[in-house]
């Protein structure tokens, strides 16, 4: 990715001890520092291409802001085979203290995403007291990696957050699977 | 060492016998390997070394008096180690250490 290399060229090396008279050389106040976020970004992103699944695609709107781009997957088994579900990410300032914020900006009938967009899925609760929360070992692939397994391996209907999708699966699996295809069908009208 | 060593008269006596060793070492050179005493070496939270500045304190090149930069490393009870400014950020939000999830506390901090 040449876009990212310059990034990296361009990014600020500590100015040289030049004028230890005032603290704050002009030289050291000019150079915008880049963020924690941003210093991390870099390599995270180049890590999610290289790391993409087979079903997934990531799309930069503004190929210099690496803090906000748009998931798409497109499931090839399961529920959702054939459907096309787009997520909005974005890296807060904070990261990776903080997971990066998901929507799901296509409306889909799923036990773990409700029909406002709001996203269930243990990686990026903030606090968390077992294991599978967020932490800042945690990368950019591996949030893909969970949004993609949502509709195959991460799929829960234990624990909803559209509760009438999970109960509508557990009293007909056959009704669950057509309201399924009808969100998808709409989706595409 | 001296013990390993013909003495000349020992070789005098044995003249047109079959010398007691067939060889003797004139040379040797000895590699010695070395490594930080941690179970890993970067740390997990900015994935640069921990025997370098964190990510944060490289931004903001913070000195110390010795003109280094004075980012500390710290030792979990659990064994795992990052950088003192990462952990103590992270602390504030969970108590955990990010890799094993074990309840953090500290065993030791330093370079």
């Amino acid at each position: 990715m040449i876009t990212l290399n310059r990034k990296l060229k361009k990014e600020p090396i500590a100015p040289e001890p030049t004028n230890t008279m005032n603290g704050l050389t002009s030289n050291e106040s000019m150079v915008r520092r880049i963020s924690v976020r941003d210093k991390l970004l870099i390599k995270e992103v180049q890590e999610m291409n290289e790391n993409l699944p087979a079903t997934c695609s990531v799309h930069f709107e503004d190929p210099n802001m690496l803090s906000e781009f748009l998931l798409t997957v497109t499931p090839d088994e399961g529920f959702w085979q054939g459907g096309k579900f787009k997520f909005s990410v974005f890296v807060t300032d904070d990261y990776n203290m903080a997971p990066p914020r998901v929507k799901c900006l296509t409306r889909l009938w799923h036990p773990n995403i409700n029909v406002d967009g709001d996203v269930c899925l243990s990686l990026l609760r903030q606090t968390s007291i077992d294991e599978h929360g967020w932490a800042p070992t945690r990368r950019l692939k591996d949030v893909v990696w969970g949004l993609n397994a949502l509709f195959t391996d991460l799929l829960n209907f234990e624990d909803p957050l559209n509760i009438e999708a999970a109960e509508m699966y557990n009293k007909n699996k056959t009704e669950f699977q057509a309201k399924v295809q009808e969100y998808i069908a709409k989706g595409k009208r | 060492m001296s013990g390993e060593d013909c003495d000349p008269m020992d070789r005098g006596e044995n003249d047109g016998q079959k010398p007691d060793k067939m060889f003797t070492l004139k040379k040797w050179n000895a590699v010695a390997m070395w490594s930080w005493d941690v179970e890993c070496d970067t740390c997990a939270i900015c994935r640069v070394q921990v025997m370098d500045a964190c990510l944060r304190c490289q931004g903001e090149s913070k000195k110390d008096s010795y003109g280094k930069q004075d980012c500390v490393v710290v030792w979990g009870e659990c064994n795992h180690s990052f950088h003192f400014c990462c952990m103590s950020l992270w602390v504030k939000q969970n108590n955990r250490c990010p890799l094993c999830q074990q309840e953090w506390s500290i065993q030791r901090m330093g370079k």
